[in-house]
């Protein structure tokens, strides 16, 4: 089984291997990511069939390497194979592997595009890697390299102003969250001495009042931060400005549901605090409502996904906050494949409009048909209508909360579901009805098209697993209420119904203007957002500014003022040893070249060249010489 | 009868070795320098069997002597009269005052 480490270290390594080579290469073996992460789906399906049938506790594979000592306690790098560990894995590697190959068609006219897979193996790997994780801190760790590859590919085109600055946003935004996270590690490594799972789930009972409710809700805000929920929400929309297979993997499939992994590993604690179950469930349930109606007034497609992915995290929060972690997990699976089915389809749909603005589309089913069945698979998973996946975990989650007789939420959820389906409804029509507002539209590559055919598939067909995936992962499965899957079945019908009548029909169209009209006030507050980064922007970013401004005129004028000072004294100094310099050393060495060049100057005046002048010298010397003879002799 | 005695000769010697040297220092033709110092070999030659007749008559040194200075500068002139004719190839000229690439 030692197997099971290859799964994270084979991204690991085509990310190794990728970064020091240089562009040109990095562009042309650009296909080691996906080799890598084939092989971890591989070994995945593998790992998968030893955990199978799952439900009890033999069927975890443990291992673990010591990495450090801290007074006296181990830290090791651990792998944790259980059911919920194996099933995060497939989603995690089919997702990938189908984005890879989906990029390969999206990307391959992108002069970086080595460096964008490079990036994306790094991702998969950190998430594995926290998907395996058996302590808390080398989960952080993972969810830390995940940030950072998030980062970097929300701002992989930064010659541009918006990728740049979204991803600062994303980066900062999650950063709150980890803060948390952080302090809640810290707190529970104060109270347990280690960050092992067992360890700490083994003595949660006995933990000190009020300590189990501070450690969950500081995991919690780190799982609010990953995951988008209001109010940490914001950086996702924006992070729709990276390439949109990224989007797919890390903000609609994994890395945000990476939050919910979080709460239904460390559940234990939750479950001891009781308090932040319910603060669980309030927060899923605010974001899921919130995401939904922003989602609904949003024209950029990909925005509309992305505040839908906020939802529908809202969704797997209330869940697990209302006692039904295997829904939310559950959700979670479907969630993956439908959502990143959705964002590759989007992916396929700006190629061909050269847009991502909604209202210039138009039509597109005539010319797209792979998109559009594949589209609509997702749409309806997405919508929660039978038999596609999303209808299964909406199910689920919705029929916990009515037997935890949570019916304030069960019908603030069906509202949110409700408006799901309005603004798949509005997006479809507006996408794939009405008439063509562009011309050359074109169908997607093979290679885009193969993914999001397997990706419609699965999210065909996996919601019939539902029963299953509660026994494998050792609870009892139950097949749908009938009360509740007729009444979610009702709600999304309505939404859907709701979408035709305003967006579908041909002849009377609601546009924007009488929509607003009609709204006014409320439709104004939606379509900024209602006001969250606005809210942001005034009372946090520009204080922070502020403060910021006057701290950097200080370190003008105090403290620059002091180093200027000490160079310019410096500066002096030199100033007078220079002249020194010039005036003695160079004037010594100067002057004796410079008496050499006059004695030649002199000299060479003789030199004339003719043979008569030196026979006249000659003459001349004989003269003296003889005259010297004759004097001497005399 | 006038007696010519060896002064005699050596004054001519010395009048013929002036002309030489005035030659040689003066005209600007590379062949009047070669004459003129011809003219100087030749003073010396006549010193030589002039001292030889008089001062050692029983020996023919100095006639010896002069006649392989006489072959010496017979090569001599070959030799100069070869290096004129080259430079005036290079130069169309045989002016000694224009030849003074030498110069310092």
């Amino acid at each position: 089984m030692a197997y099971v480490a290859l799964i994270p270290l084979l991204p690991a390594i085509a990310f190794a291997v990728l970064t020091p080579l240089s562009r040109q290469m990095r562009n042309r073996v650009r296909w080691i990511g996906l080799v890598s992460v084939g092989g971890a789906l591989a070994l995945s399906l593998a790992a998968f069939a030893a955990v199978w049938p799952g439900g009890s506790e033999e069927a975890t594979y443990r291992a673990s390497l010591p990495i450090a000592q801290v007074g006296g306690v181990d830290l090791n790098l651990g792998i944790l194979l259980d059911p919920v560990a194996a099933i995060m894995l497939l989603v995690v590697t089919v997702v990938g592997t189908c984005v890879q190959v989906y990029s390969l068609g999206y990307m391959h006219r992108d002069e970086r595009v080595g460096w964008y897979f490079a990036v994306l193996s790094l991702f998969t790997a950190a998430m594995l890697a926290l998907v395996l994780a058996d302590n808390f801190l080398m989960l952080y760790m993972a969810w830390e390299v995940m940030g950072l590859c998030s980062y970097l590919l929300i701002g992989f085109w930064h010659e541009q102003e918006a990728p740049r600055k979204a991803s600062q946003k994303a980066f900062l935004t999650t950063r709150v969250g980890d803060v948390g996270f952080a302090i809640g590690l810290a707190l529970m490594y104060a109270t347990v001495g280690s960050f092992e799972y067992d360890a700490v789930f083994a003595g949660v009972g006995q933990w000190a009042p009020g300590v189990a409710t501070a450690v969950a809700l500081l995991l919690l805000i780190g799982a609010m931060g990953k995951s988008a929920q209001v109010p940490l929400h914001v950086w996702l929309p924006d992070a729709m400005a990276g390439p949109t297979p990224a989007s797919a993997l890390i903000h609609a499939a994994t890395m945000v549901a990476a939050g919910v992994y979080l709460v239904a590993r460390a559940l234990p604690i939750f479950e001891a605090s009781g308090i932040a179950l319910t603060i669980t469930m309030i927060v899923g349930v605010t974001t899921a409502l919130v995401g939904g109606v922003i989602a609904a007034v949003q024209h950029d497609i990909k925005k509309v996904l992305a505040y839908s992915t906020i939802s529908q995290l809202g969704f797997m929060f209330v869940a697990i906050g209302a006692g039904g972690a295997i829904a939310g997990m559950f959700h979670l699976v479907t969630h993956a494949f439908f959502k990143s089915l959705l964002f590759l389809g989007a992916g396929v749909i700006i190629h061909a409009a050269h847009t991502q603005d909604m209202r210039e589309m138009g039509g597109l089913s005539k010319h797209l048909p792979w998109t559009t069945w594949t589209f609509g698979a997702g749409a309806l998973a997405l919508a929660g209508i039978a038999p596609f996946s999303g209808f299964w975990s909406k199910d689920e989650i919705l029929y916990a909360l009515y037997k935890g007789e949570h019916y304030v939420v069960l019908a603030l959820a069906a509202a949110a579901a409700f408006v799901t389906a309005f603004y798949v409804a509005r997006l479809w029509f507006r996408v794939f009805t009405g008439p063509v507002q562009t011309d050359h539209l074109k169908e997607g590559h093979a290679e885009m098209i193969g993914p999001m055919v397997l990706l419609a598939g699965i999210t065909a067909t996996l919601g019939f697993s539902a029963p299953f995936f509660s026994e494998f992962l050792g609870h009892a499965g139950h097949w749908p209420d009938p009360l509740i899957a007729g009444g979610s079945t009702a709600v999304a019908l309505g939404g859907l119904a709701l979408g035709y009548w305003a967006y579908g029909r041909r002849t009377v169209v609601l546009n924007t203007r009488s929509l607003k009209e009609r709204a006014g006030y409320a439709y104004d507050a939606l379509a900024k957002k209602l006001y969250f980064d606005l809210t942001y922007e005034y009372f946090l970013i520009k204080p922070f500014m502020s403060v910021t401004e006057s701290l950097y005129r200080f370190d003008v004028k105090a403290v620059d003022g002091v180093v200027n000072g000490a160079a310019k004294a410096w500066n002096g100094l030199t100033a007078v040893s220079a002249r020194f310099d010039l005036a003695v050393v160079d004037g010594a060495v100067n002057g004796l070249a410079g008496s050499a060049r006059a004695a030649g100057r002199t000299l060479r005046k003789i030199q004339v060249g003719r043979v008569q002048t030196y026979q006249r010298y000659i003459l001349g010397a004989v003269v003296l010489l003889m005259v010297w003879i004759v004097v001497k002799g005399a | 009868m006038m007696q010519v005695g060896p002064s005699a000769f050596m004054a001519l010697a010395a009048v013929l070795f002036s002309l030489g040297l005035y030659g040689a220092v003066a005209r600007k033709s590379a062949v009047m320098v070669l004459m003129s110092l011809e003219l100087m070999a030749v003073a010396v030659s006549l010193n030589m069997v002039a001292l030889s007749r008089f001062v050692t008559p029983t020996e023919m040194t100095g006639q010896v002597f002069t006649i392989f200075t006489m072959v010496v500068s017979a090569a001599e002139i070959g030799l100069g009269l070869a290096l004129v004719l080259a430079i005036y190839r290079q130069t169309r000229s045989i002016e000694l005052t224009r030849m003074d690439t030498l110069k310092g």
